[in-house]
């Protein structure tokens, strides 16, 4: 029932439209110090949604900002009061002189942390899905995360000992494992992303900031003589340590960001490409161009409008996000039935915690 | 009963199946049905409908108790059905309920009252937390330092001396010297002080130091740790709301102007005291014009003094200058050998610990 030519995904949103929302979400926000942010992110939610096509039918966000809101007061009541108190003892632990100790309650804190984010990563995933509806079915998982935060752990520390060289394998191999315990209807999601793909990217990422140090150093062996100038005050740093000054916050600010991009787009468009749902292939077609494109008109419409225009960060995305997306494939809709997923009750407190983002 | 359709405007699902169905519905003043070839739905009572906000020009219902029941319609609802239907929720059902600016009045009116109260009621609050319960808060958070406290016999003498003139009904548990070179000095809740070694080395008499500790004992006497750690604990709740970057910077900055208050309050407190004790003012003014130049100068300190704890160094020299009267004959706080047993506290004491060092 895919029609050839035509995109599986649409999206029919406009600023225009967007733009009440946004503004009543803002002013609603700030005047409830902050609390009506988790129904600001329901009404931002339901807009995309519903403006986002899947073959003949849009989506349909059925999350509430109470579920927000209450998973947002679990995650305070559970996790970061807890937290607080523990951060209290460490420092009297380390003023009554138990350094030892502090530093390991310190050390299992981190751990525990580091933990829950990725237990906050999964079950974000499944909290969206399980409110995303296309023709009266659903999205889902029958697990809760707890163990994929045990994998997130020791995936990211095993990436992380050979001086991060193992940092892709962590991120695939986890993309896989968080999809491949989703499901939309009957149907379980199949994510088969194979490493192979980024690394030469990811390596580029990894050697460019080795080759930009030794590139430094020469220059500045190179510029060694004219710094060394005897005429100079001795009080004022010369010249050529200014220009070094200005190429290190370029290269800091400016190419690392951009190499890592570059990494970004090419891990997006092979993790997506490696998704399907049944007889569904999805792809992802966004180039380091487009995603360059995108964070620079971030950057231009928050900058010009003195950070007001952060309200459109979230429509930018979600908009860029679906018109890349695509999906090849027959649907049935017969066998299309209803997810047997147990929907979680509350929303993603835990991601909201940790600032997780969406893709 | 009425009847409308079977219509490709109007569609179906049931919540069992992906298939969508173009029903007839059929309506009476209680209830209504649906009909398609091969099926029915019904008869539910309208009551039980749920409108489903966000849709743009389609009219979308959902059914309680049935997850995925959708009717739709390509437009508004036609009339006559239209009668018996909800209206969706569109801010939220608070909000809808009285306007949207009416509860953004309502809203604004509520924060700023709270922010009042929470800023304002920990100096209502703090007075009235009984004694014992600060002095266990400062047990638990700071023990004895980790045996960093510098004491001989004469160094006590030397601090019961400064006591007696700068504070003698001040509920002050402890003064203590702490063997870590900061040039600087704390209250600490439960009416501990400690002066910092950095500090004593730093003076250039005796007088000096008695500012700076009067300063201190000021901040006892006002109860202002106390108060500073329930309006901390106020803003964190009220500003939770707030993702964390937001609310931590709001809750910064009004914390800070706070403080500045509570500080100019103890420089008062100070200068009062210097004064009853017939010590000059002069040395502790010339002390506060080493340590704006240490932080950047006036014009720097003038600068960023809205983002800062203390008020700007200058200010505060000039405050104790003008309390000095001329040609005035003052004593100093400590004689020639009270001074040196206290500048070499930490020197002469042999069981004393050294920093923060972990280990």
């Amino acid at each position: 029932m895919h029609g050839s030519g035509a995109r599986a995904f649409g999206f029919t949103g406009t600023w225009r439209d967007y733009a009440p929302i946004a503004f009543s979400n803002l002013l609603l926000t700030i005047v409830t110090l902050g609390i009506y942010r988790f129904w600001a992110t329901t009404r931002t939610r339901r807009y995309l949604w519903s403006r986002t096509r899947f073959i003949d039918e849009p989506l349909e966000w059925s999350g509430t900002g109470l579920e927000l809101f209450i998973g947002f007061v679990l995650v305070l009541v559970l996790f970061l009061i807890p937290f607080v108190f523990l951060q209290f003892g460490v420092q009297a632990l380390i003023f009554q002189g138990y350094a030892g100790l502090a530093i390991t309650l310190g050390a299992l804190a981190i751990f525990l942390l580091f933990y829950l984010s990725g237990v906050a990563l999964f079950r974000m995933l499944r909290y969206r899905l399980s409110r995303t509806w296309w023709h009266g079915i659903r999205g889902g998982s029958d697990e809760r995360g707890w163990g994929y935060g045990w994998s997130y752990l020791w995936r990211n520390i095993v990436g992380m000992i050979p001086f991060y060289l193992l940092v892709p394998w962590a991120m695939i191999s986890l993309w896989n494992d968080r999809w491949n315990a989703m499901s939309f209807g009957p149907h379980p999601f199949r994510s088969s992303a194979l490493v192979g793909g980024v690394y030469k990217r990811f390596l580029l990422f990894y050697l460019v900031p080795f080759l930009l140090v030794i590139g430094l150093i020469v220059a500045g062996v190179s510029a060694m003589p004219m710094m060394m100038d005897p005429a100079a005050n001795p009080g004022q740093p010369p010249a050529g340590f200014w220009a070094l000054l200005i190429i290190v916050a370029i290269v800091f600010y400016g190419v690392l960001p951009l190499i890592a991009l570059i990494f970004y787009a090419k891990y997006m468009r092979v993790v997506i490409g490696a998704l399907s749902l049944s007889t569904l292939d999805f792809s992802f077609d966004a180039r380091s161009k487009d995603w360059f494109l995108l964070i620079l008109g971030d950057i231009a419409l928050v900058v010009c409008t003195l950070g007001i225009g952060a309200i459109f960060l979230s429509y930018r995305h979600w908009a860029f996000f679906v018109r890349h997306l695509d999906a090849s494939g027959e649907v049935s809709l017969s066998a299309l039935t209803q997810s047997t997923t147990v929907a979680p009750g509350q929303g993603e407190g835990l991601a909201d915690a940790f600032d997780i983002g969406a893709i | 009963m009425t009847s409308l359709g079977p219509d490709d405007s109007i569609w179906h699902y049931d919540g069992t199946r992906a298939t969508r169905h173009h029903p007839r519905i059929d309506w009476a003043a209680e209830t209504f049905t649906l009909h398609w070839e091969g099926g029915a739905s019904g008869p539910h009572r309208w009551g039980d409908l749920v409108p489903v906000g966000g849709t743009g020009a389609r009219s979308v219902y959902g059914l309680r108790g049935v997850p995925g029941w959708r009717l739709g319609f390509a437009g508004a609802p036609p009339e006559g059905f239209a009668v018996h239907l909800p209206l969706p929720a569109r801010y939220g059902r608070w909000i809808d309920r009285i306007g949207l600016w009416r509860a953004i009045a309502l809203f604004g009116a509520l924060a700023a009252a709270t922010l009042f109260v929470v800023l304002r009621a920990p100096q209502w609050i703090a007075p009235y937390v009984p004694y014992s319960w600060e002095e266990r808060l400062g047990d638990a958070m700071v023990g004895d330092f980790g045996g960093r406290l510098c004491e001989t016999p004469a160094s006590r003498a030397a601090i019961a001396r400064l006591q007696a003139q700068l504070g003698d009904d001040v509920r002050i548990r402890q003064i203590g010297i702490a063997n870590i070179d900061m040039v600087n000095a704390v209250a600490l809740p439960g009416g501990r002080i400690l002066l910092f070694n950095g500090l004593l080395k730093e003076a250039q008499s005796p007088d000096e130091v008695a500012g700076v500790l009067a300063h201190e004992i000021g901040h006892v006497r006002h109860r202002d740790t106390m108060t500073a750690l329930v309006r901390q604990l106020g803003l964190s709740v009220v500003l939770g709301g707030f993702n964390g970057q937001v609310g931590g910077a709001v809750n910064g900055l009004l914390a800070m102007s706070y403080s500045r208050d509570a500080e100019r309050s103890a420089d008062a407190y100070s200068i009062a005291r210097l004064k009853a004790s017939d010590i000059s003012p002069l040395p502790t003014a010339a002390f506060f014009d080493r340590l704006g130049a240490l932080s950047g100068g006036e014009r720097m300190e003038r600068a960023t003094s809205w983002m800062a704890s203390h008020p700007v160094s200058a200010e505060r020299k000039a405050a104790f200058t003008r309390s000095a009267v001329a040609g005035h004959g003052y004593r100093p706080a400590l004689t020639e050998p009270e001074w040196t047993a206290l500048v070499n506290a930490c020197k002469d004491d042999p069981d004393v610990k050294k920093g923060f060092s972990p280990f």
